[in-house]
């Protein structure tokens, strides 16, 4: 019966479903954890990298957060060849705007501009709709610091924490537990392990199976966007107690 | 009078010292005999690289744009900065790309190479050929001035602050002898670890 | 021959334009308005060619409205700038050019700041603290040289663009038939004063 309805982007099922889009966000369920949460200083991401084989490479540069301009970042849950085409428009776009008013887009300007070309998958004939889910961290003006999520419907929303990929229930649950209003970017930062290490299937973290990034002020209260080196990545999770020493310690 | 490149005027040095590297302009920017402002500095960074754009002041601010565009995606696509050696290379590139319609510029680019630590300064021409030079380059209205200028002042191995005295005292008295250029003046001494950013108070007419 | 003219006090910009439109040796209107509001604290003012001033300046204030709209917030004047400068430099190396002069007066609200930007044909732009267009910059400039301050009041702003009037009055050769005078200042645009 589906099949009537889901060879074709553009057609409504009969329960006006568009079930290319809902394969989309099942793709992304598979798809390594995303987390962001919002502190009152700053902004964390932190992502579950798969790591798929021993021999494979690893890279040196992330796979799953991306940094989009000076200050704006993104994590990534779902197809990494469509994410990698939605962050070089997203920076391109974000470079034209920047060239034309000499100012730097505001955040949700550049969400909603990259999540109107995702809609278009969902509404044009013939195409797939992007597999990609994106939570976007970054600083503004207008209304400081944000943190946005988005899904290949062309949906997004402004959240104060949130998290994409498998285990995404789970994750949203722990999250809502521990969330503080007022919370720091340390805090922040050690709520996302803590509920990432939880979600994950290994049960110790590494900085080859974890990215992370903040983004928050320095002392002379300049936006900065930091993806963090694997070396400040293991020391960061030996400070939280989330590191492979750490963990085997308390399994005695 | 009506030659583009010599509408606003402006003038750009950029000279090499020991280890260190230095590029400096006038203020100016007028319509023909006009001056319209005495705010006008032609002088970009990007990374460690640095360029001076003369010419036509649309151009100017035009190929400003154009070249953050471009480091700013450099940057995120390569995650490094742009060495000079590879900036020069953009900014020809950039040139020929309008061969037949030009930005009519006359840039300069000088800075530190990050890895190797050696100086690295060159010119252009308004389609992107690259002058290279290991003493100095100039460009502007009142090129032909600072061409004399360096020529008699430069020398070899220069320190930090020779290298400052040399590149102003260049700059400004030759921009004394262009109707179109001075109205103060940038200077910016570069080494591998420091940017020291001038102004020099020159006579306002 | 149109006069534009903008010069920045502590606190505003004040905008002066000439009120006749000239076409050849006719005047054919003297209560002509060479300005267009394009945001809330942005005065665009503009002279050159017939046809081609409205049409941009009625352009570029479509577009920051439009802009407005959708994204429910005001451009800044520095960005309004930079807009318009990139609208004029793109048109330049087009088929047919816009031949139009522009001063940008606005108020940032942001660094509660006045702001005078000068923006040619050719799409060169200078931040300013005062500027002129055409003929009446040769009149002009050489008077704010000596007269203008950054810390100027409204009321002293005023006297020296009196003394500017004056002079261009006494100096050109047919008569602008008075002037519109526009303040942008924290609370938005104004019409400070109109004379004959």
């Amino acid at each position: 019966m589906s099949r009537r309805y889901d060879s074709r982007t553009t057609i409504f099922s009969p329960e006006g479903r568009l079930y290319q889009v809902e394969y989309a966000l099942e793709a992304i369920s598979h798809a390594g954890t995303s987390i962001g949460i919002l502190a009152k200083d700053g902004i964390v991401l932190a992502a579950e990298r798969k790591v798929t084989s021993k021999l494979l490479e690893q890279d040196t540069s992330a796979e799953k957060l991306y940094t989009i301009n000076g200050n704006m970042i993104c994590a990534v849950a779902g197809l990494n060849s469509d994410a990698s085409i939605l962050v070089n428009y997203a920076r391109v776009y974000s470079q034209d705007y920047l060239k034309l008013y000499n100012e730097d887009i505001s955040c949700e300007q550049l969400v909603r501009r990259v999540c109107d070309l995702k809609q278009g998958y969902t509404q044009h004939g013939g195409l797939r709709p992007f597999g990609v889910s994106f939570i976007y961290a970054g600083w503004d003006p207008l209304y400081g610091f944000q943190l946005y999520q988005s899904n290949p419907s062309g949906n997004y929303g402004g959240w104060k924490a949130t998290s994409v990929g498998a285990n995404n229930a789970t994750a949203q649950t722990l999250l809502k537990q521990d969330y503080k209003d007022d919370c720091t970017l340390q805090e922040a930062g050690e709520l996302a392990m803590k509920v990432l290490s939880k979600t994950m299937d290994a049960t110790t973290l590494t900085s080859e199976k974890v990215e992370f990034a903040t983004v928050g002020k320095d002392k002379e209260g300049k936006v900065y966007c930091h993806l963090w080196k694997p070396a400040e990545i293991d020391l960061l999770l030996k400070k939280f107690g989330l590191a492979k020493k750490v963990e085997d310690e308390d399994d005695e | 009078m009506s030659d583009p490149s010599s509408i606003n005027g402006g003038s750009i040095v950029a000279m090499a010292g020991k280890d260190c590297v230095a590029i400096a302009c006038d203020m100016r920017l007028g319509m023909q005999a006009l001056t319209v402002s005495n705010d006008f500095p032609k002088i970009f960074q990007y990374n460690n690289s640095f360029i001076g754009l003369t010419g036509l002041g649309t151009d100017v601010t035009t190929l400003s744009e154009v070249f953050r565009y471009k480091v700013n995606m450099y940057n995120l696509r390569e995650e490094r900065d742009i060495e000079p050696e590879t900036f020069a290379n953009l900014v020809s590139t950039t040139l020929y790309e309008k061969r037949f319609g030009p930005y009519f510029v006359g840039p300069v680019v000088a800075g530190i190479n990050s890895k190797s630590g050696k100086p690295y300064i060159c010119g252009f021409d308004l389609i992107g050929c690259i002058n290279f030079a290991k003493d100095f380059v100039v460009g502007g209205t009142s090129s032909h001035q600072l061409f004399g200028m360096c020529e008699s002042l430069w020398e070899p191995d220069l320190e930090p602050e020779d290298l400052f005295e040399t590149i102003s005292q260049a700059l400004m008295n030759a921009q004394d002898r262009d109707a179109l250029s001075g109205w103060g003046g940038i200077v910016y001494v570069i080494t591998k670890d420091k940017i020291v950013k001038r102004l020099l108070k020159t006579r306002q007419d | 021959m149109d006069v534009i003219l903008g010069i920045t006090t502590e606190k505003e910009v004040i905008v002066i334009t000439s009120r006749a439109a000239v076409r050849g040796v006719s005047i054919l209107k003297t209560d002509d308005d060479k300005t267009r509001v394009v945001a809330p604290h942005t005065l665009l003012a503009y002279t050159g060619e017939a046809g081609d001033t409205v049409q941009f300046a009625e352009y570029i204030q479509a577009n920051i409205q439009l802009h407005e709209m959708r994204n429910t917030t005001e451009l800044s004047p520095p960005a309004i700038t930079s807009f318009i400068r990139t609208q004029l430099a793109t048109s330049l190396r087009s088929r047919k050019p816009y031949n139009v002069n522009v001063l940008v007066a606005g108020f940032d609200t942001a660094t509660d700041k006045p702001e005078l930007n000068w923006i040619d044909y050719l799409a060169s732009r200078v931040k300013v603290p005062y500027a002129a267009h055409g003929y009446a910059a040769y009149y002009t400039l050489s008077l704010l040289d000596r007269w203008h301050r950054t810390d100027l009041t409204l009321a002293e702003g005023l006297e020296v663009a009196d003394m500017c009037i004056a002079e261009l009055k006494k100096r050109l050769p047919i008569d602008f038939k008075g002037v519109e005078i526009k303040v942008v200042d924290k609370d938005g645009v104004r019409t400070e004063k109109v004379t004959e």
